[in-house]
C-alpha cells in the first residue's frame, strides 16, 4: 500500500477540492455519412452516431463509479457540418441540425459540438449557407453547439467570415430572446481552432482525426487553489517566491492530468475506441472554489484585471503545461487555463466591482486559452462592433500562433451592469461595459483577408 | 535438514534493534527468508521467517537475545512451523480498493468496518490507522473480487457513514498509484 499521507492527499484532492474529469468527449467522423439526400444523410448522421454512442455514457459512469473520480460531462463531437452537407442549402442544414440533437439526445449527451465551418481562407456556397443557417440552427435545438473558424497563423483571417459573424452573434441571441440571449453562448469564432478539443462549445472531430476518438478534458483550478493555500500557510508567504508556486502548480497539474489519463484510456479500452488527448485546461465553473480567477487572487492580486494579472495568467499556464505534458502520452486540445466571464464566480465578481474589463481580458487571452469567453455584452451594441471585437481576438491567436476564441452574448434588452443568469455550468455574471462603440464600421466593412503573418524575424 | 522459525519481536525502539537481532541470528546460521518491521507510538515490531539448521532451537534464540547490550528489553516469541509458509512475494490481487474512514476518534471504530467488511466476505489486505488530536483516521486496502456490485456497495458504505458518523471513501488503488507515483503506465 502507498503512505497513507500520499493516499490522504489523493482522496481530499477529489472531494474536498473538486478534482474530477471534466469532460470525456467522443469524437465522431462523420464524413462517410452524405448521402444523396438530406433524409437520407440525416438518417445516416444518427445512426453512426448511435452505433458508436451506445454506450458511450453508460460506460463513462460505471468507469467513474469503479474509480471513484466523477466524470462531470459526458459529450460528443463530430465532423464540421459544413464538411458532412456539402452543398446543402440553408433549410437542408437546419435538418442536419435537428438530426445532430436527436442524436445526441438518444445517446444521453446533453451537449454536440461540431455544427461549424472552416472558412479562414475563402467561403464556398455550402459555407454560406451553413453560416445563415446558425442562428435557426441553434435556436430550434438543445444540444447542438456551433462554431467557425474565420482565420489561422498559415492562411490569416478571413475578414468577409468576420463581418458575417457580428450579425450571426446578434441573430443567435435575437433568435433566443427569451432565454437571455443563451443561443449566443453555444457559439464560438476561432482561429486556430483545434481538430480533438473536448471542451465546448468549440468541440469538434477534425478531419485530420481517426474515424472515433475519445478525448478527454481535465479540470482542476479548485485542486490548484486549495494545494496553494495549503502550502502557503504551511512554508509561510515570506518563504516563498513564485518559483516555488510555479513548481507546486506543475505538481499538482501531475496529478490532476493522471487522472484525466485513468479514466480516459480505461473507458477508451471498455468501448474498443482509440484514445485521442488529455485536454490540460484548466476549466472553471461557477461552483464557489472551482475558480481559475481565485487563482490569481491567491497569488496576489485582489482582484481579477488588476495590474499584474497577465504576468500571474502567464505563469499559471506555463506551469500547468508543463505539469500535465510530463504525466499524459498524448496532449491536445486547447490545454490552457480558460477565463469564461460567465462561468467563473471570481471572474463574474470583479467585473461587479469594475476591476476586469473587456480590455483586460483581451490581454490576458495573449497569454492563456482560449480567448473572450462567456462575456455578456449589452444587447445593443451593434454587429460591426461585435466583429471588431472578434478581429482583435482573430488577431492576437494569428500572430501568437495559439487558438483564441471569441463567444460572446449581446444580451437582448440588456444594458451595462446589469445581471444575467443562465443557470448551471453557464453561470451568471452582470454584463460588461463595451467602449467605443459603432467606432469599427469603415474597418469592418473593408472585408477580404488579412494576410498570414511571417513565421520567421520573431523579434 | 532444515525446519523454519517465525520469529516476533517487540521492543522500545532504539538505533541498531535490526542489527542485533539480524546478528543473533547470522551467528546460529539463519538464513532470512523475509520480514516485516514498523513502528507504532514508539514501540518497534518486527516478524521474521528464518531457516535454520535442524538443531537450533528456539532456547538458542531467546539466549541470543538476551546476550543483547541495551537498556531497552527485547521480548521475542517463536514458533515452528510444520507445514513451511510461502515465502515468495504475496501475490495481490490484479485490482484492490482503498477504503479511507475518518472520524472524531471513539471507542470501536476499527471494528464497525471490521464487521461491515466481514459481513460481505470483503478481504482485507493492509490495515493502516492515525490518530491526530481527536481525529481518527483508518486506510484500508480491500479485495473486492467477491463484490458483485460497486453501486450496491457505495450505497452501503453510505448507509454506514451515516449510521455510524464517518466520512467514508472508496476509491481503485490505481488512482493513488496514478496521482503519486512516476513512470508507472496508467493502463
Amino acid at each position: 500500500m502507498l503512505r497513507s499521507d500520499q493516499i490522504m492527499a489523493t482522496v481530499e484532492m477529489v472531494h474536498k477540492e473538486n478534482l474530477d474529469v471534466r469532460t470525456v468527449t467522443m469524437g465522431i467522423n462523420l464524413l462517410d455519412c452524405r448521402k444523396g439526400s438530406v433524409k437520407e444523410t440525416c438518417a445516416a448522421v444518427e445512426k453512426k452516431i448511435a452505433d458508436y454512442a451506445d454506450k458511450f455514457v453508460e460506460t463513462c459512469n460505471s468507469v467513474a463509479q469503479k474509480f471513484g473520480i466523477p466524470v462531470v460531462n459526458k459529450r460528443i463531437s463530430v465532423t464540421p457540418a459544413a464538411f458532412v452537407g456539402a452543398g446543402f442549402t440553408k433549410d437542408n442544414f437546419i435538418e442536419l441540425a435537428k438530426a445532430l440533437d436527436r442524436a445526441a439526445e438518444s445517446a444521453g449527451v446533453d451537449i454536440l459540438g461540431g455544427y461549424t465551418a472552416h472558412v479562414e481562407k475563402g467561403i464556398t456556397a455550402t459555407d454560406q449557407a451553413f453560416i445563415e443557417s446558425i442562428p435557426e440552427a441553434i435556436a430550434v435545438t438543445k444540444r447542438v453547439c456551433a462554431s467557425i473558424n474565420v482565420g489561422s497563423s498559415h492562411k490569416g483571417i478571413n475578414m468577409d467570415a468576420v463581418a458575417m459573424m457580428g450579425p450571426t452573434v446578434k441573430a443567435l441571441a435575437e433568435q433566443t430572446r427569451e432565454s437571455g440571449g443563451f443561443g449566443a453562448a453555444k457559439f464560438v469564432v476561432f482561429c486556430n481552432q483545434p481538430g480533438d478539443n473536448p471542451f465546448m462549445a468549440g468541440a469538434i472531430h477534425g478531419v485530420e482525426e481517426a474515424d472515433v476518438v475519445l478525448n478527454v478534458g481535465v479540470s482542476g483550478p479548485g485542486v490548484i487553489a486549495r494545494s496553494l493555500e495549503k502550502t502557503i500557510a504551511a512554508k509561510g508567504r515570506e518563504n516563498l517566491k513564485l518559483d516555488d508556486i510555479a513548481e507546486e502548480i506543475k505538481q499538482i497539474t501531475f496529478r490532476v492530468t493522471r487522472c484525466g489519463e485513468l479514466i480516459g484510456r480505461h473507458v477508451s479500452k471498455e468501448l474498443g475506441v482509440e484514445f485521442g488527448v488529455v485536454d490540460l485546461s484548466l476549466a472553471p465553473t461557477p461552483k464557489v472554489g472551482d475558480s481559475v480567477g481565485e487563482i490569481l487572487q491567491i497569488l496576489g492580486v485582489d482582484d481579477v484585471g488588476a495590474p499584474g494579472s497577465t504576468a500571474i495568467v502567464a505563469m499559471l499556464n506555463d506551469a500547468v503545461k508543463k505539469g500535465g505534458i510530463f504525466a499524459s502520452k498524448a496532449v491536445g486540445g486547447l490545454s490552457g487555463a480558460f477565463i469564461p466571464v460567465m462561468e467563473d464566480a471570481v471572474l463574474a465578481d470583479a467585473v461587479a466591482k469594475g476591476a476586469l474589463t473587456i480590455e483586460k481580458l483581451e490581454a490576458m487571452t495573449c497569454v492563456c486559452s482560449v480567448g473572450l469567453d462567456m462575456v455578456p455584452i449589452p444587447g445593443d451594441v451593434d454587429a460591426a462592433t461585435i466583429s471588431a471585437i472578434i478581429a482583435d481576438e482573430m488577431a492576437l491567436g494569428m500572430i501568437n500562433n495559439k487558438t483564441t476564441a471569441a463567444r460572446l452574448i449581446p444580451v437582448p434588452g440588456k444594458k451595462a451592469g446589469e445581471q444575467i443568469s443562465f443557470g448551471g455550468l453557464f453561470g451568471e455574471s452582470p454584463i460588461m461595459e463595451v467602449r467605443n462603440v459603432g467606432k469599427s464600421d469603415r474597418f469592418i466593412s473593408w472585408g477580404g483577408r488579412m494576410p498570414a503573418p511571417i513565421h520567421s524575424f520573431k523579434n | 535438514m532444515n525446519k523454519q522459525l517465525v520469529i516476533s519481536v517487540m521492543s522500545k525502539d532504539r538505533p541498531g534493534i535490526i542489527a542485533d537481532i539480524t546478528g543473533v541470528i547470522l551467528d546460529l546460521g539463519g538464513d532470512l527468508a523475509d520480514l516485516n518491521q514498523s513502528v507504532l507510538g514508539g514501540y518497534f515490531t518486527m516478524i521474521l521467517i528464518v531457516e535454520f539448521d535442524e538443531k537450533i532451537t528456539a532456547e538458542d534464540l531467546f539466549a541470543g537475545f538476551s546476550h543483547i547490550q541495551s537498556k531497552t528489553k527485547i521480548e521475542a516469541s517463536i514458533k515452528q512451523m510444520d507445514v513451511p509458509l510461502e515465502i515468495e512475494k504475496r501475490n495481490l490481487p490484479t485490482e484492490t480498493f482503498i477504503v479511507t474512514v475518518q472520524a472524531e476518534n471513539r471507542k470501536g471504530l476499527v471494528k464497525i468496518m471490521g464487521d461491515f467488511f466481514f459481513a460481505r466476505h470483503i478481504n482485507v489486505l493492509d490495515l493502516e490507522t492515525t490518530k491526530q488530536q481527536k481525529h481518527y483516521t483508518m486506510i484500508f486496502q480491500i479485495d473486492l473480487s467477491q463484490i458483485s456490485s460497486l453501486a450496491v456497495l457505495r450505497k452501503e458504505l453510505e448507509m454506514v457513514a451515516e449510521q455510524e458518523h464517518l466520512e467514508i471513501v472508496l476509491q481503485h488503488n490505481d488512482i493513488f498509484k496514478a496521482t503519486q507515483e512516476v513512470g508507472t503506465p496508467v493502463i
